[in-house]
Order: C-alpha cells, then sequence, then structure tokens
C-alpha cells in the first residue's frame, strides 16, 4: 500500500463539508498539494490560482496534449474527488473550471504569506523555562518510542522478542484495531496487516498508524483517558469529541512544522492538545514533561508531508530507523549476510530468510523456496521483501547496477507467484450496454480512470474496481444524448 | 440499460476455473454469480474467502508438491 | 488461505511520483534598465511576484530545489543559496528565526519556514548586491554577464544532479584523472539514463531585461547552451521588453519557453501603481505569466502544450567582430563562423589554414558557396570518403 493513497482513500471517504473546513488551513492545503495530486494536477492548479476568470473547459483541453488524456483524466478525477476543482454550467457561457475558493485563498495565503491563523506554529519564547531538547534527542526519543512499537509487534511473532510494558495501552489498543495484531488468550499476534506494516517504510508505517488512530479517534480517546487518569482533568477529557478535522488539520501542520523548534501549545484547540499526549506515545513529538506549554516536533512529524521519493534519495533524512545505514549484502546463491546486532531487524529478516547463524555483529542466512513463499502465505508479498532488501542494501551492493542480483529478485517472484492460482478483485460488472458505441466509450472512460480491470468486447461488458464515477458518467452521457 | 453487477472478478486459468465450478455444483451454486469466460469468473462478495479455503484444500489434496533437496541449512536453524 | 489468491501482491500501486526538480532562476538585475522601468514594474514588484514563483515551486514537491543568480552589471552574484556557507547559512538563519523580535514572531507562524528563510536570504543578497558598489556608467551600458551567469547555473544543475544519483557521483569520483572526451560521453550518457530513469530534473529561467546586445557573449552563450541541450536542461527566457535574437535562439534549442512581457503602459496606474498596494496589474499580469507559462517542469513538459514562439531569429554572431551577419564564412575544421570579407588566412580559432578563392573573399554573393563546396570536393573528397565507416 503507498502511503499517499492510504491518506487519499481516507480523505476520499470524507464528506464535502469536512474539505471546506480542512481547506481553511493553509498547511493542509499545501500538505494535499504536496503528497496527494498526481503531477499534471499541480501544473493545473497553479495555472489556475492567480487567474482572475474561471478556466475555460475548451481551453483547458488545447492545454494539455492530446496524448496524455489519461494523465488528464486521471488528474480531473483526484481534483474533483477532493474537492478541488468544480465544473461551473453555466448555461448561457461556457462551461468552466472554479477553484475550491477555501483552496484558493488558502494557497495564496500559504505562498504568499500573511493571515493570522498561526497555521504554521507558535515558536515558544525563547526564555521559556525548561531545557532545550537538541535533534540528536529528539531523533534518539523518535526512534525510541517508534521501534518500541515494532518491537511489540515483532515480539508478538517472535518470543524471544517480546518486550512488552514499553508501549502504551492505548498504543497497543490501537495496534489492535488496526488489526495489526490479534489478541488471543492475553497474548498479541501479529496478523497478515502487521507484516505488511513492519515491511513499510517508516513513513508509510507512521501514516498507517496515523490513519488507523483517526478512524477510531472517538473510541481512542475514551480509551487512552481510562489508562491515563493520572491528570486531574481527565473528566473534561472524556466528554472531549475529537473531531477529525482538526485532527488532520494538526497533522498536517506538524508536517510543515521545524525539526528542533519548540512550539507553543497555546495556540492548539482541545482536541489538538490531547492528540499530543498520544502522539507522544508515538513518538511523532516529544511532549516534555517538564514544560507542558511546549512541545517538539521530532523527524518522523516534519517528514510527514514529504513524499517516499524524497526520504529514498536523502539520505541524511531517512528514516529507515530499524538499521540506521543499509547492512544487507544478498548474494547470487540466495546466501544473504546482514551487520546488525539490532533484534528488530534480526526478526524481521526472520519472517522471510532462514537465518542459520548469529554472530555479535553479524547474522547470516539463505533466502529459500521454504522461506520465501511462508511469508507469502502469512501475507507478505514478494515485491515487499525486495523493496526491503533494497532499501536496507548495503552501501557496497549500492554500487551494482541493478542493487540486487537480478536472479535472486526473479527467484523471489517466480516462488511467489507459483502459489498463485488466482486473482480476485471486488467491483461490479457492467453489461448490457444499449449499443457498441455506448460501451466502447464508457469502457474507454473507465480505462481512462484506471478503474478497468477486465473486458470483453463480444459480449459487451466489463469489469470495474469503483463504479461512482461511472454512474456519473453515463447519467451526463444520458442528458447529452438527446441533443446529438 | 446498462445493468451493474456486484461481485468478486476472479481470474484464473481454465483448470482451477474447472474447480471452482466443481466446488461451486457441489454447494447449490452458491459461488458463481456468472461465468465470464473460459478464464474469468463473477464470484459473490460474501463467498470469497470461503471459496479461498475450498480451493486451497483442493488443491493441497491433488497437487502434489515436488520435495527439493533442501539445504543442510534447515537442519540447523538459528534458535 | 491467501496462498492461492494473487489479486493483493498483483495490484500494489505503482507510485507516479514526479522526479524533484531544480529551478534555477536567473534575474538581470542591471540598475539602469530597472530603472526604465520603474513606473510601470519596479525591481521589488517582480522580486515580489518571483518569490511567489519560487514558493510555488517548492511547495508541490518536498525534494524541489531553487537556486537564484543574480547577473549583475560587472559580475554574476548568487542570491540563494549563498555560495561561501550554503547550507550552513540556512541552518544558522532558521535556528535563528525565534530570537528576532516579537513581530517577526508573528510573521514566523504564518509562514511556511523553508518560504521565509529563502525570502529572507534572496532580499539580504540582493540589497547587499545593489547597495555595495555603485559602477561606472559606461559599466551600466555593458550588456549583462549572461554567458557567465548561464554557465554557472548550469555547474550547479549538473552538481545538484550528481548529488541526486550517488551512483553516478560514485564513478565521477573515481575517475578524478584528467577527464577525456571519452570520460565526458560515458558522464553524460550516465546523466542520460540517470534522467530517463527519473531521477532530477531541472530547468534555468532568465528573466532579461536589459536592452544591450549580447552579441560580444555569443560563443560563451551559444557554448552554454550546448551544453544545456547535452544535459537536457530547457533554458526559459521571460524577456521585459522588446526581443532578443540569442536568447530565443537558446530557448528554441533547448526546447525552452520564450515570451516577452510587455508591462500594460505605465501612465494608467502610474498615479496610483508606486503608492498602493503591491500589486498592480503589470505585476498580477506577470505573476500569470509565469505561473501559466513557466510553470511546468520537464516532466510536466511532456504533458502540456508549451506556449511557442512563432519565428525565431537564427542568425548568428560572427566570431571575429561579434557582429551579427546574414551571410557567413564557415570554417571547414571547426564551424567557426566569421563576416566576410574574411581578414585573415587561417582561422583564429583552430589555426587551419583558410584557402578562399578570391571570389569569394572579395564578393559576398549567393552562389559563391556553390564554389566553395566544388573546391572542397576537390580538395578533401578523398579524405572524407576514406573516413565514412563502411556498414557490414
Amino acid at each position: 500500500m503507498s502511503l499517499s493513497s492510504a491518506v487519499l482513500d481516507y480523505l476520499q471517504a470524507q464528506p464535502g463539508v469536512t474539505f471546506k473546513r480542512l481547506y481553511l488551513q493553509p498547511p493542509t492545503v499545501l500538505a494535499v498539494l504536496r503528497r496527494m495530486l498526481p503531477h499534471l494536477a499541480k501544473n493545473i492548479i497553479m495555472a489556475m490560482l492567480f487567474m482572475p476568470e474561471p478556466f475555460l473547459e475548451e481551453d483547458l483541453l488545447t492545454w494539455i496534449r492530446a496524448e496524455a488524456r489519461p494523465q488528464r483524466d486521471e488528474a480531473m478525477t483526484v481534483l474533483e474527488q477532493l474537492h478541488i476543482l468544480t465544473l461551473v454550467p453555466e448555461p448561457p457561457t461556457p462551461r468552466a473550471y472554479r477553484l475550491n475558493t477555501a483552496f484558493a485563498s488558502s494557497l495564496r495565503q500559504a505562498l504568499m504569506g500573511g493571515g493570522s491563523t498561526n497555521s504554521f506554529g507558535v515558536p515558544a519564547d525563547k526564555d521559556a523555562p525548561g531545557p532545550k531538547r537538541t535533534v540528536e534527542e529528539l531523533d534518539k526519543w523518535a526512534r525510541k518510542q517508534w521501534e518500541a512499537i515494532l518491537y511489540y509487534m515483532v515480539g508478538s511473532a517472535e518470543r524471544e522478542y517480546s518486550r512488552e510494558g514499553n508501549i502504551s495501552s492505548g498504543t497497543r489498543k490501537l495496534l489492535e484495531m488496526g488489526e495489526f495484531i490479534i489478541m488471543r488468550g492475553g497474548r498479541a499476534d501479529i496478523t497478515k496487516g502487521g507484516f505488511t506494516f513492519l515491511l513499510q517504510e517508516a513513513n508509510a508505517q507512521v501514516w498507517t498508524l496515523l490513519i488507523v488512530y483517526l478512524e477510531n479517534s472517538e473510541s481512542v480517546s475514551s480509551i487512552h483517558t481510562k489508562s491515563k487518569v493520572i491528570e486531574n482533568q481527565s473528566k473534561d477529557i472524556e466528554q472531549l469529541q475529537m473531531d477529525p478535522v482538526e485532527m488532520l488539520s494538526f497533522l498536517f501542520m506538524l508536517g510543515s512544522l521545524e525539526l528542533g523548534q519548540d512550539y507553543n501549545t497555546e495556540s492548539l484547540t482541545k482536541t489538538q492538545f490531547h492528540m499530543l499526549e498520544d502522539l507522544h506515545d508515538f513518538g511523532i513529538v516529544y511532549h516534555p514533561p517538564d514544560a507542558r506549554g511546549r512541545f517538539y516536533p521530532t523527524r518522523l512529524a516534519t517528514t510527514l508531508t514529504s513524499s517516499d521519493a524524497s526520504l529514498l534519495s536523502n539520505p541524511n533524512s531517512s528514516l529507515s530507523m530499524n538499521s540506521g545505514k543499509g547492512s544487507i549484502i544478498l548474494e547470487t546463491n540466495h546466501r544473504i549476510y546482514t551487520y546488525t546486532s539490532s533484534p528488530l531487524q534480526i526478526a524481521v529478516l526472520a519472517l522471510f530468510a532462514n537465518l542459520n547463524s548469529c554472530y555479535p555483529n553479524l547474522v547470516s542466512g539463505k533466502l529459500t523456496k521454504k522461506s520465501i513463499q511462508r511469508a507469502v502465505e502469512k501475507g507478505i508479498t514478494a515485491d515487499q521483501i525486495i523493496d526491503y532488501l533494497r532499501t536496507h542494501a548495503h552501501p557496497q551492493m549500492l554500487k551494482n547496477q541493478p542493487v540486487l542480483p537480478p536472479t535472486v529478485v526473479d527467484q523471489i517472484r517466480l516462488w511467489q507467484i507459483e502459489g498463485d492460482r488466482m486473482e480476485a478483485t471486488p467491483g461490479f460488472l457492467l453489461k448490457q450496454f444499449v449499443n457498441a458505441n455506448e460501451y466502447r466509450e464508457t469502457a474507454q472512460y473507465a480505462e481512462n480512470l484506471g478503474v478497468l480491470v477486465w473486458r470483453n468486447d463480444r459480449e459487451h461488458m466489463f469489469f470495474v474496481t469503483r463504479i461512482e464515477q461511472l454512474q456519473q458518467y453515463l447519467a451526463k452521457r444520458k442528458t447529452q444524448a438527446p441533443r446529438r | 440499460m446498462v445493468k451493474a453487477v456486484k461481485g468478486i472478478l476472479v481470474q484464473c486459468d481454465e483448470s482451477i476455473k474447472a474447480i471452482i465450478e466443481k466446488i461451486d455444483k457441489e454447494n447449490g451454486n452458491t459461488f458463481i454469480l456468472e461465468a465470464l469466460d473460459d478464464e474469468n469468473l463473477l464470484i459473490s462478495s460474501g463467498k470469497i474467502n470461503e471459496l479461498k479455503a475450498r480451493l486451497k484444500s483442493v488443491l493441497t489434496d491433488t497437487v502434489k508438491e515436488h520435495e527439493e533437496p533442501e539445504s543442510n541449512s534447515d537442519n540447523n536453524e538459528m534458535r | 488461505m491467501d496462498g492461492v489468491d494473487a489479486t493483493v501482491r498483483g495490484s500494489v500501486r505503482t507510485s507516479s511520483a514526479a522526479p524533484p526538480s531544480l529551478l534555477t532562476i536567473i534575474l538581470d538585475t542591471n540598475p539602469l534598465s530597472w530603472s526604465h522601468l520603474s513606473s510601470s514594474l519596479p525591481l521589488s514588484a517582480v522580486l515580489k511576484t518571483l518569490l511567489i514563483f519560487v514558493n510555488a515551486h517548492l511547495a508541490i514537491n518536498h525534494a524541489n530545489q531553487v537556486a537564484v543568480l543574480a547577473s549583475h552589471v560587472d559580475n554574476v552574484a548568487w542570491l540563494y543559496p549563498t555560495p561561501d556557507d550554503g547550507d550552513a547559512s540556512k541552518q544558522s538563519s532558521q535556528t535563528n528565526g525565534h530570537t528576532e523580535v516579537a513581530d517577526e514572531h508573528r510573521v514566523v507562524s504564518n509562514k511556511y519556514r523553508p518560504f521565509l528563510t529563502i525570502e529572507k536570504n534572496i532580499s539580504k543578497n540582493l540589497r547587499n548586491l545593489l547597495t555595495s558598489d555603485i559602477p561606472s556608467a559606461e559599466a551600466l551600458k555593458s550588456p549583462p554577464l549572461l554567458a557567465g551567469a548561464l554557465s554557472i547555473a548550469l555547474a550547479y544543475a549538473n552538481l545538484q544532479l550528481l548529488k541526486a544519483d550517488p551512483m553516478t557521483s560514485d564513478s565521477a569520483s573515481t575517475g578524478t584523472g584528467a577527464v577525456g572526451a571519452a570520460d565526458l560521453d560515458a558522464h553524460t550518457s550516465a546523466l542520460r539514463t540517470a534522467r530517463s530513469g527519473h531521477q532530477f530534473v531541472s530547468r534555468i529561467l532568465i528573466v532579461s531585461v536589459s536592452q544591450a546586445d549580447l552579441s560580444s557573449q555569443y560563443i560563451g552563450l551559444m557554448n552554454s547552451v550546448f551544453a544545456a541541450q547535452r544535459l537536457n536542461i530547457p533554458l526559459d527566457v521571460l524577456r521585459i521588453g522588446e526581443r532578443t535574437a540569442f536568447l530565443q535562439q537558446a530557448s528554441d534549442a533547448t526546447s525552452g519557453v520564450y515570451l516577452t512581457y510587455d508591462p500594460p503602459n505605465s501612465t494608467a496606474n502610474g498615479t496610483n501603481g508606486a503608492a498602493t498596494a503591491s500589486f498592480s496589474s503589470a505585476t498580477a499580469g506577470l505573476l500569470q505569466t509565469l505561473m501559466q507559462g513557466y510553470f511546468s517542469d520537464v516532466a510536466a513538459r511532456k504533458l502540456l502544450v508549451m506556449p511557442g514562439s512563432a519565428e525565431v531569429d537564427f542568425r548568428a554572431a560572427c566570431f571575429c567582430h561579434g557582429k551579427i551577419v546574414d551571410l557567413g564564412g564557415v570554417c571547414s575544421v571547426c564551424l567557426s563562423i566569421f563576416c566576410l570579407p574574411l581578414e585573415f588566412t587561417s582561422c583564429p580559432t583552430c589555426q587551419s589554414p583558410l584557402r578562399v578563392p578570391k571570389s569569394v573573399t572579395t564578393k559576398p554573393v549567393a552562389f559563391a558557396r556553390r564554389k566553395k563546396k566544388k573546391r572542397k570536393i576537390g580538395d578533401g573528397g578523398r579524405d572524407s570518403a576514406a573516413g565514412t565507416p563502411v556498414p557490414n
């Protein structure tokens, strides 16, 4: 699961009113622009941002090359789904696109400055009481907290690494609600979702967990307060409704903050202040116990709105915490050597490799058909394994082109597909079209949207994963048809 | 009028399709909504997990895996 | 249970993330030229507009980068990043942010930090540049140092490209010895493959206002253009004022965008324009031009119809006097261009003897070229035939 698509899916499920409120915050708009839109969509927005008039549909169509039609359909779809762009069908004038007013004004505000929303965080006073934290300390804190969560999950798979007690009960509950673990007789068992989670990049992991957190915001808040009755104001909190819009805005704001800078909590809403506690547990922010009026975003927070590509290309900002630096050497004979002493990494490796010897700073093993297929059975995909190996490859391996020996990569894939006998795709079958023309154009539209899975031109039917837009499209066709 | 049917598209090869059809027949035709062509079937949404389980058991019964000699590393797995 | 189902594994969405992109802006800061425009389009307003453009560029991708160069009267200066303490200054200015006065505080909380840093740096450096030394009147009239600025921009873009791709930088550092033509070829082809793998794209935007004639810098300019072409970097030109032939050629050769922007006549809003809001109609128009015409990077340009210029003036300048020539002579060895009639017997660039029949040197008429061709066939026909590889 790509992480921006995870966030995108979550957002698309939100009602239109939510968007209206979300787009009032410049950091949210900035994050949505940066993370969730296709490249072409960004260009369209920028061209329209300072345009005094709505963008005529006709002009837009001439501006984008004819051969870029799939990209255009994709971009327009996302823009409409996120309520950024609306088509204004005013009968006397030609059809034109208009940017969402809240979105446009927030984006202009972000680019030009001004306003007084305090939306990019209020830095704490320099002479506020309490010691300052350095970036190193924050990194250490974030790593410790986040790894504790990962340890907990791995520990539930491989008993010997179990280190329960390190993470709060709220987090534990959250992992359970996200179906990363299942509680069986007081013991946590890692699920398929959990394995997928483990092999993701850190940034993707953070988002995946945060989305579970958002989806379950109400229940989480109640669970959390029960476990934290230490505070006097717990009564207050218990009645608190966690507002998803405020939560999302806060997360996006965190993404625009600066590492190493402490921020004032005064400008936060109640919901957001409460979130600080949970995010502190995850290691996303550091809320010093001795200075409650301030908080520090950690690297996990400030990279929330960076893209995965930039994390990969920039080793300094890399969040591959499980290893720090790449340490895996994979040979063409399927043998694998890893310079590590981290039980976490060893545990992750053991998910798909046969480890046979362990030295103080080195583990060695072998990728076998059995070990790979065992992983596949658990729901780990070959691509995840390959990605994991590649992102954690030893610097010496990086000199090869391609990084991993192709024979091994192919073999891993072959081992996986050996067991694959079928593919199941939930969705909708469309059939009984009035004529060939309607069938052909609708199918073409579905293909451009990227929802078409299978088509049968002889029988005039096809299968799609999503139907909402096709319904709109067909309705639109109907109204247009008599005119022809 | 265009008709939309909600379901799960299962793409497989012909032999697997035959097995699925057999499973369907043995269970009162509750799995398959529509056989689309030689390699595609439309399965009712709620039944997919049961179908996978049944298919798997049929496959393990019928297909004999060729046992390849594993390397000795299997014997001294890390403990 | 899922051992038999391949769907989950098959449908992993491939990330279609666009490559990070570098935008280098070369701003012509000749004070004389800007003073002519001060009533309609003052430098401060243009700078503000450019900053919004830069912010927008940074906004769309976390990994996007920006560099700004000033091509000043007698030197080329970095506006961002500041060269001597590049990253360090960025760091310190960021951490110094909160030490400044309370008023600054309010601005900080309402503006994205990276944007703020860049704006501060650029305006500070530009102020330093404009106040530091007052150039002589003659220097002011001389053309801006565009060729120099372009070379610096290209070198910077190349550096960033190498940094973005550790693979090529590795191989480059191992070959520290004398770089032969073959190495260079290997290097560029490596860059090209890296580019085709969507590693990093970059483009250069030249904002040109000066009237001065660039023909004295022709050689340097064209060499930069060829380098840019090789590196696949489009040279975009925003010309404020009348056309310039060479900049148009440059953008045409590198498939960049060339547009001229004429600020609406200042008399209309000149009375209130200077005093009132930061946004006169001239700047708004400029901003829209930038955002629609120049915003897309190399990746997006494949999808969009870019504004093009109808006709391009392809005339060249001669190497001997730097004059624009309609009809000239070309050295058959190094392709240097000379105005006719020729004044020398050997090519001043490559020293190869130039033996031109009298008729050509004295009478520059159209059929002279045919004669020249004939002579070539007579002289070097054998050689060129031998040099042609025989297809097997």
